[in-house]
């Protein structure tokens, strides 16, 4: 598993594209300029504007050009702040009737499908998982307590499974099973000091913090194996404090 | 003040002062009182009779890999109770390789230490066996008798019952050289960097004038630098330390860059990485950036606007001296081993979790004392810009570094107390024991990030404007041309200054805060692009219809616009907040902020020095040398930061101090090329902190033997260049201040409307009377 992150890669491509067009502009405009405007060899200095010491030099400016690029890239902020709007939407959307619905019934699947012109899934309901942080270790939990979801019955194994992992180099880590099609609110709190869980393929993190219960929303769309490592640095063995996602058919 | 009041702030500041010490004595964080083991052996109170002599046998000079070897420990002397009964004990610890135990008189403490039981405190001789390690170690082996903890910490931590000990060494059959702490190596190149600063300085000092070198000379030269309140010797001082701390962060970051350069590396443990990333990045923002930044202010901004000095020039040297001071706080932990492991942003819970080193608390200590120092520059500053200026010379016409420094400073000054507070917060539930940021005592985590980056958005203006202000003189002088714009560039930087206020929620997209707030703080993080566009098109728009004449800061100049913009468009991509949960705390993160620092600050600071360098000495710096240096810098900075985009797209978490490659069948965070990525970075990395030892070069050799520099040789029109090079003190006569004149006849001297009102606060009374 790649990176794999559709919202992700939409929004990469198109403020790809504006960079590489505000780039291309400004070093042209950049190399022409420091070429075509270039002191000749030998020439005595010119002084074009008649600068001279002590003296506040003629006013040189334009307003209709320092307008437009007041402007121009004013709009141009607008759009990407407009196209960047759904994603954020989709990232967060509400657990009450969201993108996701809400939490499923026994029996139920999310059956979350690709909605293919915005770049983001929709699912018929959702199931919660639980993740606990703390130094240094991640915790995953399929049938957490009451406290954290209203759910009276236990997921299935195939829905989503806890066990453990050989990773290069980090040794043992927790890993969580999920499948492929469901989608999964993590319900997230620390024991100690803050942390953050990254799962690299599905392009998400959000601080884990005591005391306090955050969310995230884990669609799943394709199956592999992908690592989740801290993103907010807790102390030693931060580096090492890693798990695995396991996405399966 | 009479004597009385005197006094009376005397005690009150003693019983601070005391307050001080004791406090932190009192409930200072627990990291381990010593390493006394449980309570030793008292199963034998007989003392001995005799000296005790303990003896080793069996261990080999030389080891064979994996060879098991039979050991014999025993020792003469001890107690005459002939009644074989508690003869005494050992303890037996061997640093590499495994101790088994071979019958009931013997018992294991670890794969490597071993003592014995209740059943052999009757003898004096005890058989193990220990198996050499399979690699080459240099082994050492310590055996304690009598007392069965060992090495109960030598001296006051020892339970009493050792009676003598034996120690030595086992060589491995290839021999081993010893890898250095990396601590030591640290802490050896900063002495090392600082004594060759002293000899440098000693020998400039010595060819500048060889007839006052001697020791009567000396004291009095040491003594009017270091008690010296002119601007323009604080100012050499700011420049000397920036550029010192510049080195220290550069020689942390090149261990960073070794840790980093092969896949699962060890050259520095989780621990001491922690530790480096973190010192790396307070010494570059507190003790390189600022006081570069605080050099050229100090040396500019009163020649530009023909001032004899600053405001309070006292107030000035304090400014600077608490800096150094400072420095010595922040760096006490790398010198005791156990230096702060917070990240620069030192976030809570952890920075007051006792999982934190020691080392953290002096951290805290030093970074109060820089946002005093930044505090009273602020207020320096700002009282000198708004009330010194030469007569002409109203706030519209003020040369656009000052312009610079006058918004970055009313950036700091408001920001700075933010981060005042909660450092004050943090050092309090440090030492003694409040609870501001305890979670279970209800503290919040948050308040900690709110107040960090209401302060350290804003900080990263404050060290990119002055380079703004930078680029627009030497962008203009160069091409000789009016900067384009002037008005527009003014209120571009300030309203980047106002815009730093509103946009720091960006850096806490992912933190669990009010999600409308964080979707606030995207539309205004945005904004940011519109005050910079506005610059860059400006700057570029001056070159239009030129003369550009290449020099050094030409160069340099032209390359900050190509890299800061770079730069710029990558910021782009953080505000947009499903975009930022993947980039955040990664490598596109760590690459962005490099682009804007160095592309950005020190690109602008590097401009500022080959600008302003013949005005600050007197000396031309030599072209060929600036332009090696412009190449080699340029081009290993960018091999060193632009790869790190992709490292952190696909991956690659910042603070982490290591990573591990994918393979076939092996999970690991990158995929198998970009470990070669890592490598060229980290050469590329030696190769931009070698290319400074340029810069360096050129201006030792420039102080001692080069040109004479004018007063004016790019042809620039602020006062700095009426004055000579170097200025004289004062660097105007006060009875004779410059007078500016203005080219555009119909606005000279006549405020507008705003203008005057803003005028008539800032003048004092009694020049509005006269």
């Amino acid at each position: 598993m790649t990176v794999t992150s559709t919202l992700f890669f939409d929004l990469w491509d198109e403020f790809m594209l504006w960079s590489i067009f505000v780039g291309v502009f400004t070093f042209g405009w950049l190399y022409h300029h420091s070429v075509t405007y270039r002191s000749k060899e030998g020439e005595e200095l010119p002084n074009v504007d008649e600068i001279e010491v002590g003296v506040f030099p003629k006013e040189n400016d334009d307003l209709r050009l320092e307008v437009a690029w007041t402007i121009l890239p004013f709009i141009l902020i607008v759009y990407l702040t407009y196209i960047s709007w759904a994603p954020v939407d989709a990232v967060w959307t509400s657990a009450e009737g969201g993108n996701h619905g809400f939490e499923c019934e026994a029996g139920y699947y999310s059956n979350n499908v690709m909605d293919s012109e915005n770049g983001f899934v929709t699912s018929d309901c959702y199931h919660i998982v639980e993740v606990t942080g703390k130094q240094w270790a991640w915790t995953f939990e399929c049938n957490p307590d009451i406290e954290v979801t209203d759910r009276t019955y236990e997921l299935s194994t195939d829905i989503c499974d806890t066990g453990t992992y050989q990773v290069e180099g980090y040794g043992m880590q927790p890993s969580i099973s999920l499948k492929a099609g469901e989608t999964y609110l993590l319900v997230m709190e620390s024991e100690d000091v803050t942390h953050a869980p990254w799962f690299i393929e599905l392009g998400v993190k959000e601080d884990v913090l005591k005391n306090q219960k955050t969310t995230m929303w884990l669609p799943i769309t394709s199956t592999g194996e992908g690592l989740i490592l801290c993103t907010e640095y807790c102390g030693d063995a931060h580096s090492v404090m890693a798990g695995v996602l396991i996405a399966h058919d | 003040m009479n004597n009385k009041n005197i006094s009376r702030s005397l005690a009150v500041f003693t019983i601070l002062a005391l307050a001080m010490i004791i406090a932190p004595a009192a409930t200072s964080f627990p990291t381990g009182v010593s390493g006394v083991k449980d309570s030793g052996c008292n199963c034998h109170g007989a003392i001995p009779s005799d000296t005790v002599t303990p003896m080793v046998e069996g261990l080999p000079e030389i080891y064979n890999y994996s060879e098991t070897y039979t050991v014999t420990v025993s020792f003469t002397g001890g107690p005459t109770d002939s009644g074989n009964i508690n003869q005494g004990g050992f303890n037996l610890w061997i640093s590499y390789g495994t101790i088994a135990v071979l019958d009931s008189t013997v018992q294991s403490f670890a794969d490597n230490e071993v003592g014995h039981t209740e059943a052999g405190n009757d003898q004096t001789s005890w058989t193990v066996e220990w198996t050499a390690p399979a690699n080459d170690k240099n082994i050492k082996f310590t055996l304690t008798t009598n007392s069965v903890n060992g090495d109960a910490g030598s001296g006051s931590g020892s339970s009493g019952d050792e009676w003598n000990r034996v120690s030595g060494s086992v060589s491995a059959p290839v021999e081993v050289i010893e890898s250095a702490n990396p601590f030591t190596v640290l802490a050896t190149l900063i002495i090392v960097s600082l004594v060759l600063l002293v000899i440098t300085l000693t020998y400039i000092f010595y060819r500048t004038s060889p007839d006052a070198f001697d020791w009567e000379q000396f004291g009095p030269w040491i003594a009017g630098w270091v008690t010296s309140t002119d601007h323009k010797k604080v100012g050499t001082l700011y420049l000397v330390s920036g550029l010192f701390f510049l080195g220290i962060g550069g020689i942390m970051a090149l261990m960073i860059r070794i840790q980093l350069a092969v896949p699962g590396n060890d050259f520095l443990t989780q621990d001491q990485y922690n530790q480096f990333f973190t010192m790396h990045g307070t010494t570059m923002i507190f003790l390189a950036a600022m006081p570069l930044i605080n050099a050229l202010a100090n040396w500019i901004v009163p020649l530009q606007i023909g001032a004899p000095d600053l405001a309070l020039p006292r107030l000035n040297a304090m400014s600077f001296w608490l800096q150094p001071i400072s420095a010595i706080l922040l760096f006490t932990g790398i010198f005791s081993g156990g230096a702060a492991d917070t990240g620069w942003t030192g976030y809570a819970p952890y920075v007051v979790s006792e999982t934190a080193h020691s080392g953290t608390t002096m951290w805290v200590a030093g970074q109060i004392m820089l946002v005093a120092s930044s505090t009273l520059t602020g207020i320096n500053f700002l009282t000198t810009i708004l009330v010194m200026r030469a007569k002409g010379m109203g706030l519209m016409q003020m040369p656009l570094f000052t312009w610079s420094i006058f918004i970055s400073n009313l950036m700091l000054f408001i920001s700075i107390p933010a981060f005042g507070v909660g450092l004050i917060e943090v050092y309090l539930d440090r030492v003694i024991g409040t609870a501001f940021y305890t979670i279970d005592a209800g503290g919040d985590p948050l308040l900690w990030s709110h107040l960090f980056w209401y302060f350290g958005h804003p900080e990263v203006y404050v060290v990119i404007v002055p380079a703004f202000g930078v680029i627009s003189e030497v962008i203009a002088t160069s091409a000789r041309r009016s900067i384009f714009g002037y008005r527009s560039m003014v209120y571009a930087m300030a309203g980047i200054g106002l815009v730093s206020f509103i946009v720091y929620g960006h850096h806490m997209f992912t933190s669990g805060m009010d999600p409308s707030f964080r979707f606030v703080m995207m539309m205004t993080t945005m904004l940011v692009a519109v005050p910079t566009g506005i610059k860059i098109f400006n700057w570029l728009k001056t070159m239009h219809g030129g003369s550009l004449v290449y020099r050094t800061h030409t160069l340099w100049a032209l390359g900050f616009l190509l890299t800061f913009t770079l730069g710029g468009i990558s910021g782009m991509f953080f505000p947009s907040i499903a975009m930022d949960l993947h980039l955040h705390e990664t490598y596109f993160v760590i690459a962005h902020f490099h682009y804007v620092f160095v592309g950005g600050t020190v690109f602008g600071i590097f401009t500022a020095l080959y600008y302003w360098f013949p005005k600050m000495s007197g000396k031309m710096l030599d072209e060929r040398l600036g332009t090696l240096h412009f190449l080699t810098a340029f081009v290993s900075y960018n091999a060193l930061f632009w790869p790190m985009h992709r490292l952190g797209v696909v991956g690659m978490a910042r603070r982490h101090h290591t990573y591990f490659i994918s393979g076939e069948d092996v999970l690991g965070a990158l995929p198998a090329e970009y470990a070669d990525w890592n490598l060229f970075i980290s050469i590329n990395a030696f190769l931009f902190f070698l290319s400074t030892f340029i810069l360096v070069a050129n201006i030792i050799i420039s102080l001692i033997r080069g040109q004479d520099a004018p007063a004016d040789p790019w042809g620039g029109w602020s006062f700095e260049w009426m004055t000579d090079s170097p200025p004289p003190t004062p660097s105007f006569p006060l009875d004779n201040l410059p007078v500016l004149r203005d080219a555009n006849e119909h606005i000279a001297n006549e405020p507008s409307k705003l203008g005057a009102w803003f005028n008539r606060l800032m003048v004092a009374d009694e020049e509005v009377n006269n």
